[in-house]
């Protein structure tokens, strides 16, 4: 339950700081992030299903987190660079395994 | 380990709520700013118009050189012109001139005791200024005048009885005749022997030559025709 706390302290933290940085994301960049957000938004479900499942791993979690965001993004710069719209997989891909992890997390929920 | 999964997860969290909320701000912005795109457009219109700028910079530039070259032209046809007006104000005896030459005076003879006539026998008429005039045009006089008359291609000397009249002004004796050109050439010209002035020599007028280095004959007064 705790952990749950600080997830929610962070992501207030996070938002917070995030709206009064007096720093602005360059707009060009902004494909990349959205596609790394939700590649981390895939990461979190996932791990909470781990969790559910009582198979969390904090280094699976952390590396798999930021591998995850780095090759959305990458895989969306790249796909820039040659023309093709290579985010499209990260967003179908990561899309899908949201779903995919929202739907065990749900099950698992109506299954207690 | 259980302390650290608190920290990490408290640092994804942080990091997934600066993510969410920068990418929120940024489309937020793009959908007030410029699109990508429409920069790019910018650009290269900019720099068309650059270029533009420069080429009619360019034309500028030659158009400004072809205008003073053509303001040079006008100023030196302007001059030419001018030149040529002054030769022909000269010509036409509209300006004052100065120059070297001979200065003339006749005079009707004089009573004396040496010469027994009486001064109304011989009196000078307009003809005899008229051969004067002539001898010192063909020895090549530039400018010529009588008693301050200047002498110009309409002007008249005519006899209108007692006296003579040249540009309808009426002179008396004695007579001055000024004449510019070279003074030795009209010097000569009146001097030669059978020539006018020994004509009226003889007949008993006072003729007086002088060659002047620095004469100054006035210009024509009448009105131009």
């Amino acid at each position: 339950m705790w952990v749950g706390v600080w997830a929610l302290l962070g992501l207030l933290l996070g938002v917070i700081l995030g709206l009064y940085v007096p720093l602005f994301f360059p707009v060009a960049y902004a494909k990349y992030l959205s596609v790394a957000v939700l590649a981390a938004l895939d990461s979190v479900f996932g791990g909470i299903r781990a969790a559910m499942e009582d198979t969390f791993d904090l280094a699976v979690f952390i590396s798999g987190f930021f591998s995850n965001a780095l090759l959305a993004a990458g895989l969306a710069f790249v796909g820039e660079r040659l023309g093709i719209d290579l985010y499209l997989a990260a967003v179908v891909a990561f899309g899908v395994r949201l779903f995919q992890n929202l739907a065990i997390i749900r099950r698992r929920l109506l299954k207690k | 380990m259980k302390k650290y999964t608190f920290f990490f997860i408290f640092l994804v969290a942080l990091i997934i709520g600066l993510m969410v909320t920068f990418q929120f701000r940024a489309v937020n912005k793009a959908a007030q700013g410029v699109p990508a795109s429409r920069d790019q457009e910018l650009t290269i219109e900019y720099r068309r118009l650059e270029t533009e700028k420069a080429n009619l910079q360019r034309e500028i530039n030659d158009l400004n050189s072809k205008l003073a070259q053509a303001n040079k032209g006008q100023k030196e046809a302007l001059s030419a012109l001018e030149g040529e007006l002054d030769s022909a104000k000269v010509a036409a005896g509209l300006v004052k001139i100065t120059g070297p030459g001979i200065e003339i005076t006749l005079n009707n003879p004089q009573a004396s005791a040496e010469v027994e006539r009486a001064p109304t026998l011989f009196t000078l008429r307009d003809e005899d200024l008229l051969r004067v005039i002539n001898e010192l045009r063909i020895a090549g006089a530039e400018a010529l005048s009588i008693n301050g008359q200047r002498i110009v291609a309409t002007s008249e000397i005519r006899y209108a009885a007692p006296f003579i009249n040249v540009n309808l002004t009426r002179i008396v004796p004695p007579y001055y005749i000024l004449a510019i050109g070279d003074p030795e050439q009209l010097r000569a010209a009146m001097d030669i022997s059978g020539g006018v002035v020994e004509y009226l020599r003889e007949l008993g007028a006072a003729v007086d030559i002088q060659t002047s280095e620095n004469l100054t004959i006035p210009a024509y007064k009448g009105s131009q025709p």
